[in-house]
Parts: C-alpha cells; structure tokens; sequence
C-alpha cells in the first residue's frame, strides 16, 4: 500500500507538466479557437532555452540566413534570469504564431490553424536536432532536489520537488480562472469567443484578446517545461509528445475549466506512474518476461476516447465573423494520360538513375502512396486522420511475421497484411463516427502514439529494438525485390525491379482515388465533407460513406507498408513512429491535400525522397535541415495556398511544360464571361 | 384524402426548454401545406424532428408506415425530401452533381465497382427536374459560384431530384424579393402538380397564403391553428400572435397579403 501511494505521488510531477501544456492549450482555445499540438514543443524548447544559458552561456538561435547559432554569455547565467529568458523566448514564439500564422489563418478552418501549429512543433523539434542533436541531455535542475529535499508522508518518502510542482499548476489554474471570472480582459475574451461579432461590435479587438492568450498560454508552457525537465527526459520528442495526455486532461475540461485541466492532468501524471508501479508486479502481463511498453499510452487513448464520448463529443463552437472555408478538391479531367505518361516517366527514370537516385526515387513513390492514403480520409472526407502511416506499419509488421511465423509469402501476405491494415482502419472509423474534424485529430494522435509504443516497439508483436525481417518477394520464381538481378543498373542496390514493383503500386493507388473522385462515390465523400445532416436528409448514409472511406484510405496506407517493409528487408518502430507521421501530414498538406497531384508533388518533397536528394547531392543541404523547412513550409503554405502546392497559381514555364506532358493539354474551359452569361440567364 | 406525411404527438426539447409540444401535422396527398408562425415557433425544429435530425419523442409516418426509428438517411430513401434555409448544397460540386449524388440510391458496392472500372452513369430525372425549376442552365455551374436566389432553387431541386413522395422546404423564400418569391411559389405549384406533396415553412405571409391549400400555425411549441388560407386568415388567435398587440393594423396587412404584399 505504502508504494502504491509512494508511485502516486512521484507521478505529480509529470503531472504538473501534463496540467501545464493543458493549461495552455485551454488558454489558447478560448483565446482564439485552434487546438495548439506545439504547446509541448514550446515547453521544451523553454527547457532547452534555459539549458543552453544555464549548463553553456549560451542562448541558441534557429538555422536562419546571416544570423549566428548561438549568442554567447561568457558563462553558466543564474538561475533566475535563464528562468525569465527561457519564458521570454517561448513568450515571443507564442506572439510569432498568433500574429503571423494564426491572424492569417482566422478565417480558414479550424483544422488549418491545428495543421499550423503542427508545422511550428515539427520547426521547434528540427531546430532542437540540430542544435542538441538526437540523443537527450540532462536538464538542470531549478527547484531543490538534493538527498534532504523530501517529505515524509504516510511512512513514504518522496521528493519535495514532486509536490512543489503539483502545487505550483494548481495556483496557476486558480490564477487563470480567477483571471477569466473577475477582470475585463477575461470577460472580453469570454465574450469574444461566444461571438465575435459583438466583440468586434463592442469594441474588443479579438486580435489582441488572442495574441495575449497565446503569448499566456506558451509562457506557462515554457516555465512548466523548465521546470519539470529534470524529472523527464529532456530530447526532441519526449516533452512535445506529452501534449497527447495534455489533450486528454483539456478533453475532460471541455477545453473551457483550468481547474479540471490542471487537475486531470496531474491525474494523468499520476496514472502513469501508477502503471509502472503495476507493471513490477508478479501478476502483470509481460512480453517473454520483458515489460510490455507503452501501457500507459494505451490507457492515455482511451481517456481520451472516454473524454470524448462522455464530454459529449463536440468541442464548445465559437462563433467566428466569416464562415469557414475548406480547400476545394478538385475534379481530374483524364485518367489514362496521366496514368501511362507517369507510368513511362517512372520506368525511364529507374533504368536511367544512379542507384542513389534509384533509392530516393522509391521513397518517393512510397511516399507518394501515403499521402494518397491522406488526400482520401483528409482532402476527399475531410476526416484528420493521423493514423494512416501507423496503418502503414501495421501492414509492414504484418508481412514480416506472416512471412517470419507462419511462412505467409508474396503474393498473399502482402494481401492478408493490406486487410489487417483495412480491420485496424475500419476500426479506427468506428471511433470517428461520433467523432469529426479537430477533435478526429486528437483521437488519431493519441491512437498513433499507442500504436506505436504498445504494438510496433514490442519484441514480439512489433520490431523492438533490432526490428522485424522480411523475406524478399517472389512471384512465379521471378524476383521482385531490392536485390533482384536487372540488365541495367550496374547490379547495384536496390534493384529496378523494386522500382518497377512500386511504380504498379502507385499508378493503381492514383486511379483508385482519381476515379473515385470523378465517381459517384467521390461526390458522396465530398457531401459529407461539406455538410453530415444536409447529406444525410439527401439520403447519404454518412456512416457507410466514412467506413468506405476509412476502408479505402487504410488499405492504400496498407499497400505503402507492404512497400516499405519489401524496401528495407527489415520493419522497425521507428518507420512508423508518430514523429513520421505528422512529417507526412505536412508534406501532403504542402503539396496539395485535395489532389492526386498534391500527393505527387508531396511524395516527391518526402524526407529521403527525390527532391530531399537532390538538394542534399548537388546543393549540400544535410537531410537535418528538411524536417525545419518543411515545418516552416507547412505554416506557409496553410497561409498562402489553403489547397497546397497543387491548387496553387500557375508554375513557371519549365515545370508547366512538364505537367501538360503529364496531363495533357488543358480542356477549353468556359471563361468566366460564360458562365456570367449562364447565369444572367438562368435569373431572368 | 390519405396523410402521405404525419406527425402524431411530437415533442422536442433542448436542455429543459420545450421546442415542440405535442405537434400533429398532416400532409395530404398533392397537396402544398404551409407552416407559419413567429420567429422560434419551432418552425424548423419541426422539420429536423421529422428528417431525424433532432431527436424527439412521437411519431413519424410517412406514407402509411411508421419512420420514427429510421436514421435520417433511412427516411430520405424512403422518400422524405428536405431543403435548408442556408440551401447547405455541396460545394465542390456542380449543380448536377448535387442532384446526382442525392438521386443515385444504388448500393455502395454498386459505386464501388463503377470506381473500380471507371464507368460513370447519371440517374434518370436530373434534367427534367432542373427544367421543372426554370435552372436548367445551370447543371454545369459549380455550386459555389451561385446566386442566393439560384442556391435556393438548386436546394429544392436537390430535394426533389430523387423522387420523394414529400418534401419539406424551410423558408425558401427568404432573402428573395417580392417578384422573385411570387415566380417561386409558381414554381412551387407546379411541382405540386407533379404529385409530389410539399410543406412550406415561410415568414413570408403572403406567400403561404396564396399558393398553400392548407395552413398550420406554431407558436410556442404548439399548434394554435389549422386550416384552409382563408379561415386561417380570419382566425383571431393567429392574428393575436403572428402580428401582437397591434391587431387593427395586422388585420388590413393580412388582407393586403392577399394581393401579394410582404408583411
């Protein structure tokens, strides 16, 4: 009993942190409506902030044209002021966002603004990489936490630091609710988020209401952050991926009470610990004797399930000034031409490619395929899923252990792989009845995180730590895989042959979503999209529409982890992992997430893929320096194409030669004038 | 005359507030029921309890079978047509389109299929039903670059292009000038014609009153009165509360609606 309560207790203090990324993300929805994934990058980029200026005097600078890395001190700086810079500095990263990206972004939907902040955490995570590198540091610590800083309690010893913080999140949630009760700045805010237009009516600048939430928000981040470093891991992806519970503590405030988002979130903290102290326990499931992993990102998923279902499911709406617009998806004029000239393009490419350009060419093309996957359940359902490159890895492993346990080989492994993918998709979809757009992207997030931890890091079901063999694919005695021997490519790996397997996987994905597009099935996506009742009172089934489109997107994901396994001969976790995850998302959205060719233009932009290449070979870019573009990109593009790369303004003439070969000549389209016409018409 | 739509003892409320307090309605077979009352009568809370859409206790029948344990797609298959005060049409879509997609009740794996081979089909009627609205222009036209006026339209056609024995408009007339409402209810009328049976909620009096053969009329909740346009034009009570206190005044603009003045 006494180490039950002990385990409650040290879990308080990543409690505390939980509760203080929740309480900035309340913060930042009630000040301006978007759901922030960056609000545990930004606490630990505080904590690095204060890490650089504590341990080095030193305060580190993000990669950017003629400004150094770092701005050097002369020495270690105390505690206090690295505190306050650290603060200062997320401070100001907050401001960034709301001023540049969020202002821009009022009028789109809410799921941009969620996309946005997803591009900021992948910048804040690159810059992290490539100043700290990869492998973690030890944070200093800010409160006492020598061998004489406990307390006794109960006959347990714990830490003292583990209640200061607790404690230290529950003033700053009685701080903020009394804040939003009694002063005008929390009443306009209230006000303003009810509807705007009276705000704006009464003279409350919603703009400025936002910037000081979100500027509140990342500060209270950024000081939990630091502070709560020392009792975590300090890397690039432990703190920002504590945002996962943070949601499910903000989910179970309805995104609307500090004290119950603070309160949950220690409970969150307190839960995990408790798992690990079950976990010792005789009786506790284990994998062959190890410790299963990710217990507790399972138990996170279904709070947050939980949360959604019991806190009914939808997010309090605000009323906004302009109507929300969602990228338009538009209709593919030919299927064949594009098909076969792709088709032509894809062969030529891989008897003609160096081996290294052969490489980056099928990461393209398996890239190409995931982001296919996306511009279904995304562009076509408007569904966020960001589930699908975990479904990828679901077939992945299932074609290594089919062919590795049960001696399932090419052709039907990879096929029963593909249905497994669709039953994990299908049962995702489940979920996301109840369950649409932002608060869709919370579930899947927290889904991905499970998947990965409890599933593909397990010895036995998943990789573990060495990942899982796969055996080369065979058809009718002929070899497909990396290694098949080729006429041409100067016998070196990967075969073109491989390339030639993932060119058929991709023409067929690509018709698969340009025919539905321009089929019934497509209008039926895109009526859900736009609105569930008015396509259900049209006699819509919404639900059979939704599992049909979970279905169709998680067998192509499935198809893109069937090609990725047979590429690198081997799974492992982190293929699949959800860093990976959100990085594909980005880059769909950046290359257009409406079209089959945004998801060109995205698998050829993926990391390790053929333009990542060519900026890496010819022009010395490192690969590092991608993830931080794209997450600028991603920002940038949300603001300035909402249909990406795809949907944008007409290329320059070299690129616009090439896509009217792929595309052929553009139909004659009727003039503006014409249809004014019609229409003029139609009126009289 | 048998009910082809009706609704027996329907209640709704939200969160302790009564919306719709036992509320019988009939549509009868060909004809064009008109829903009137003040703003929050429960007008369109009528409309989404009988599409599926707010949940509610009572029944729902519709032609002589009993729909209440339907979902709403169920109800619309089964021939229930509704239209949206904000039209609500498909906006990536073109006009035909959003009379397609509501048309085709073909099995998914039907679509499936026709998305597997490449083969595309448009179900019989479209045109047709464009043409009875006087927009068959514009079956080509995206939806997003419409009028009011047209959005308005291509939302009643959306709603008949499947064939429902009945449907239920929801203020198509607002936003729409005087002649343009007149031309609507004409329209209105001939699609009645056709045999498709139709309830029409409107704050347009004069509207309702003209091309409607019958006239039921909320308020609160409750049903205060029903009957032919003229003997619900004389009734006090809807004088009383469609129009206040100032019930002189709101007797001479009823009689003036007759002649087509908005009220």
């Amino acid at each position: 009993m006494e180490q039950v309560l002990a385990f409650a207790l040290l879990g308080l203090g990543p409690g505390a942190l939980y509760a203080g990324i929740s309480l900035g993300v309340v913060l930042n929805y009630r000040g301006c409506g978007v759901i922030n994934v960056a609000m545990g990058a930004i606490a630990v980029l505080g904590a690095y902030v204060f890490y650089g200026l504590r341990t080095g005097g030193y305060l580190f600078l993000p990669p950017l044209p003629f400004v150094p890395a770092r701005i050097d001190l002369g020495g270690p700086v105390g505690v206090v002021p690295a505190l306050v810079v650290a603060i200062l500095v997320c401070a100001l990263t907050g401001w960034l966002l709301d001023v540049v990206v969020l202002r821009a972004l009022r009028n789109a939907s809410p799921l941009a603004m969620l996309m946005a902040t997803l591009g900021l955490m992948l910048s804040i995570q690159a810059v992290i990489l490539l100043r700290f590198g990869a492998s973690g540091q030890s944070a200093p610590s800010v409160l006492a936490n020598g061998p004489g800083d406990v307390v006794h309690i109960l006959g347990v010893t714990v830490p003292s630091d583990e209640f200061e913080l607790a404690g230290i999140v529950i003033v700053a949630a009685l701080a903020l609710a009394a804040l939003y009760r009694w002063t005008r700045f929390g009443l306009a805010t209230r006000a303003a988020s009810e509807n705007e237009t009276t705000a704006v009516l009464a003279g409350l600048p919603p703009a400025r209401l936002s910037a000081i939430n979100t500027v509140l928000a990342a500060s209270l981040a950024a000081a939990l952050g630091v502070l709560v470093a020392p009792l975590t891991q300090l890397d690039s992806s432990t703190i920002p991926l504590a945002v996962v519970p943070a949601f499910g503590a903000a989910l179970l405030a309805r995104f609307t009470s500090f004290s119950i988002a603070a309160v949950a979130g220690v409970g969150m903290g307190v839960i995990e610990s408790l798992v690990t102290y079950l976990q010792s326990r005789p009786w506790f499931p284990t994998t062959h004797g190890a410790q299963l992993p990710g217990v507790s990102d399972v138990i996170f998923f279904a709070i947050i399930v939980a949360a959604m279902y019991w806190r009914g499911g939808a997010l309090p709406q605000r009323g906004s000034l302009v109507e929300r617009r969602l990228p338009k998806v538009p209709r593919p004029n030919r299927l064949e031409r594009p098909a076969i000239v792709c088709a032509v393009l894809c062969v030529a490419a891989f008897l003609l490619f160096t081996y290294d350009f052969r490489q980056a060419a099928i990461n393209s093309l398996i890239g190409m395929v995931v982001c296919l996957s996306l511009v279904v359940i995304i562009g076509f359902v408007g569904q966020v899923s960001l589930l699908q490159v975990g479904l990828a890895g679901v077939a992945a492993f299932a074609v290594s252990k089919l062919s590795a346990n049960a001696g399932i080989g090419f052709p039907l492994g990879p096929l029963l792989a593909i249905v497994i993918a669709v039953f994990v998709g299908v049962a995702a979809a489940a979920s996301a009845l109840r369950v649409r757009g932002v608060n869709l992207a919370v579930v899947t997030l927290a889904a991905a995180v499970a998947l990965e931890n409890f599933v593909f890091e397990n010895p036995t079901w998943g990789g573990g730590f060495t990942g899982s063999p796969v055996g080369p694919p065979h058809l009718f005695s002929v070899d497909l895989s990396t290694q098949a021997s080729f006429p041409a490519g100067g016998g070196q790996l990967p075969s073109p042959v491989f390339g030639l397997v993932c060119t058929v996987g991709v023409i067929a994905a690509g018709l698969l979503v340009a025919s539905m597009r321009r089929g019934r099935l497509g209008q039926q996506m895109l009526a859900v999209r736009s609105n569930e009742s008015a396509a259900a009172t049209a006699g819509i089934s919404v639900r059979n529409v939704k599992f049909l489109a979970f279905g169709v997107a998680a067998a192509i994901a499935g198809l893109a982890g069937v090609l990725y396994a047979y590429n690198f001969g081997s799974v492992s976790a982190d293929r699949f992992d959800v860093i990976n995850a959100l990085v594909f998302v980005s880059f769909a959205y950046v290359g257009g997430i409406t079209s089959v060719t945004g998801a060109v233009i995205a698998g050829l932009g993926v990391t390790e893929g053929v333009i990542g290449h060519i900026l890496e070979k010819w022009l010395g870019v490192p690969a590092s320096y991608q993830l931080y573009v794209a997450g600028l990109l991603l920002m940038a593009t949300l603001i300035m194409l909402p249909e990406g790369i795809a949907g944008g303004p007409a290329p320059p003439p070299p690129v616009r030669v090439i896509s009217r070969l792929i595309v052929g000549p553009a139909r004659a389209r009727r003039s503006r004038a014409a249809i004014d016409g019609t229409l003029q018409r139609a009126d009289s | 005359m048998t009910a082809v739509l009706e609704t027996r003892g329907i209640s709704v409320s939200y969160g302790g507030v009564s919306a719709l307090d036992h509320v019988d309605v009939q549509v009868a077979e060909g004809q064009l029921v008109g829903l009137i009352g003040p703003n929050g009568a429960g007008k369109t809370t009528w409309i989404d309890a009988v599409c599926g859409l707010a949940r509610s206790t009572g029944e729902t029948w519709l032609g002589g079978s009993n729909i209440t344990a339907l979902t709403p797609a169920a109800r619309a298959r089964a021939g229930l047509g509704r239209t949206w005060q904000a039209a609500e049409l498909f906006e990536d879509l073109t006009v035909r389109e959003n009379l397609a997609v509501a048309a085709d009740r073909r099995p998914m794996w039907r679509l499936v299929w026709e998305a597997l081979t490449g083969a595309e089909s448009d179900p019989p009627g479209i045109e047709s039903t464009l043409d009875l609205l006087g927009i068959g222009d514009l079956g080509d036209v995206a939806a997003d670059a419409l009028t009011q006026g047209q959005r308005k339209l291509v939302g009643v056609a959306r709603a008949l292009a499947p064939g429902p024995r009945v449907v239920c408009l929801d203020e198509p007339a607002a936003g729409l000038d005087t002649a343009e409402s007149g031309l609507l209810g004409q329209r209105l009328r001939r699609v009645v014609e056709t045999g498709v049976a139709m309830l029409l909620v409107d704050h347009d009096m004069g509207l309702i009153l003209d091309v409607c053969d019958w006239v039921v009329v909320l308020e609160f909740g409750r049903v205060i009165a029903s009957g032919p346009p003229e003997a619900v034009r004389r009734d006090p009570k809807v004088v009383e509360a469609y129009l206040g206190g100032a019930a002189e005044e709101s007797r001479a603009a009823l009689g003036a609606s007759a002649i087509g003045t908005e009220v």
